[in-house]
């Protein structure tokens, strides 16, 4: 079974052919186009989805030819339907209601952030994790149970991936900029007092993004440094506190903040400390791309037939906790 | 001493004081965090924890006796409560019970005391009484705000780990709670915990 995914939430454009044979997946080929912002900005939906717009034909004929199928071969096709920006999310649709219809190919609209768990699921094989999913748009502690990814946790304000992003743009960069911030706090070692809150399995974030601000005359590095320490050290507590009310014995972290080294490395030591085995989507694949959404079309595929065309809407904030899930 | 629950918190020894059966909570150092940062959150939640685990007695919680408290190594020796979580109660059991926790952290928050961790592991049914452990996270606060937050996350902990029962026990949760903290209190709470609600992620704005 063959499934073309497409992916087109935020800043990343992918298109993405997979093929599954029983319960196995494989990644015949992910092609993505990222849209920069310039210097100092966030996205710009409207920006972003004219790059869509631009690549997407490039992007298409690219990921079918790596794959080596031609789009007659395709099974089905997947698209990310939400959460995301109107306008981005808006060309992925396009892009996948014009190959449904013209070729007759069942299509399927796609939870992206059921995405990324179900990927991080098939890469690194595990079973019943408790997920940690950090990303621009989301920061939640995720448990399956009796049919749906339920939360345990999750930010109250603004997710993780936001509080690089919009503390990296105050100091001149472009989002995402979780990168540029890790190798600033990595320049340093000097730990300023910042705001750290946790309420129970929740974390709250929009006070320290506005209280590391305030400590940029210590030093960039330093509050780069501080920022990393305290934000992180907050999600590994809720973390810990999940996994301690759960008593999961596998945790899993996936999306784009994955990339962070100094991240993971506390994660791990929460998993040593609470005797449970530890899984980080492969950094490749930890960030928006094509493949998530192809996996999961191709799993809705094994209970489901394909939409109908007048129900391929986009919806820009579908809460994840609100998908079923049959298979 | 023998390791009873490795909890997120600290770990938590069985072992005795005066000839009674006792718990040593104790919050080791979390080699993840940053040191500084690490002994400031223990140092301040072991001192928070004694003090208000010993306040709430004075208007009626049932909370474990504090022994000894030792803020430099940040452990608190404290009265072992025999019972059941309210965590592995039975289905019909937890849903009633919910009221009875409606009402005490009703009674908490009339008192001005924010619990901060509400999770059903964290009430021991014990010879027909309810004991509330784990103040660590708690601050004395009037702001309905901060109990807002208190309710919103009991309701993600039904919603989740209690999920078929969600909607039972949260109904009986607000009846309890609404008898202890009176109709105009309750109203202003809850609305306020549609509002932190609202603020979520992709939440839906009703």
């Amino acid at each position: 079974m063959l499934c073309l995914g497409v992916e087109s939430t935020a800043h990343t454009f992918s298109c993405a052919v997979l093929e599954k044979k029983g319960k196995k997946g494989k990644i015949l080929s992910d092609v993505r186009k990222i849209y920069r912002p310039p210097e100092g900005e966030g996205i710009h939906p409207r920006e972003a989805s004219r790059h869509h717009v631009e690549n997407s034909a490039k992007v298409l004929s690219e990921s079918l030819q790596k794959a080596k199928v031609s789009v007659r071969d395709l099974d089905i096709v997947a698209y990310a339907a939400g959460p995301g920006l109107g306008p981005c999310l808006r060309v992925g649709a396009v892009v996948s209601r014009s190959l449904s219809s013209y070729y007759q190919i069942p299509i399927y609209p796609i939870n992206h952030a059921i995405g990324h768990i179900e990927l991080g699921k098939l890469l690194t094989g595990a079973k019943n994790p408790l997920v940690l999913l950090v990303s621009g748009g989301h920061t939640m502690l995720l448990a399956f149970m009796m049919g749906k990814w339920r939360v345990f946790g999750e930010t109250l304000d603004i997710t993780l991936g936001q509080l690089l992003d919009q503390f990296g743009r105050s100091i001149g960069f472009a989002s995402p900029c979780g990168k540029q911030i890790e190798d600033l706090a990595n320049k340093s070692s000097i730990y300023v007092s910042l705001p750290y809150v946790v309420k129970g399995n929740d974390v709250s974030f929009s006070g320290l993004l506005s209280a590391t601000k305030s400590i940029l005359s210590e030093g960039v590095e330093n509050a780069c440094f501080s920022l990393q320490e305290t934000a992180f050290a907050m999600i590994s507590e809720a973390s810990e506190r999940a996994l301690a009310f759960t008593n999961k014995k596998e945790f899993l972290i996936v999306g784009g903040v994955t990339a962070n080294k100094r991240l993971s490395e506390m994660l791990q030591s929460v998993c040593r400390r609470q005797n449970c085995k530890f899984f980080v989507s492969p950094q490749n694949y930890s960030g928006d791309c094509g493949s998530q959404i192809a996996w999961t079309g191709l799993l809705e595929s094994s209970v489901k037939d394909g939409a109908n065309l007048d129900e391929t809407f986009v919806r820009q904030a579908w809460r994840l906790d609100t998908v079923e899930i049959d298979y | 001493m023998k390791l009873i629950k490795k909890g997120a918190e600290g770990d938590l020894f069985l072992t005795e004081w005066n000839n009674q059966k006792a718990v040593l909570k104790a919050r080791k150092e979390k080699n993840y965090r940053n040191s500084q940062l690490d002994h400031r959150i223990r140092k301040q939640r072991t001192r928070r924890e004694s003090e208000i685990i010993s306040d709430v007695k004075s208007f009626g919680i049932c909370t474990p006796l504090v022994y000894f408290v030792d803020t430099k190594n940040c452990t608190i020796l404290m009265q072992y409560i025999a019972g059941t979580l309210v965590y592995d109660l039975p289905t019909p059991k937890l849903i009633l019970i919910c009221k009875k926790i409606g009402q005490i952290v009703g009674t908490l928050h009339k008192n001005d005391v924010m619990h901060g961790d509400l999770t059903t592991s964290n009430f021991i049914v014990s010879h027909g009484q309810i004991f509330v452990i784990d103040f660590g996270l708690s601050i004395t606060t009037k702001k309905p705000g901060d109990h807002a937050v208190d309710l919103r996350l009991f309701k993600e902990i039904l919603n989740s780990a209690h999920a078929p029962l969600m909607k039972e026990a949260w109904e009986n949760f607000l009846v309890g709670y609404k008898t202890a903290v009176g109709t105009l209190r309750f109203n202003k709470v809850i609305n306020l915990v549609s509002v932190i609600e609202g603020r979520g992620r992709y939440a839906t704005v009703v």
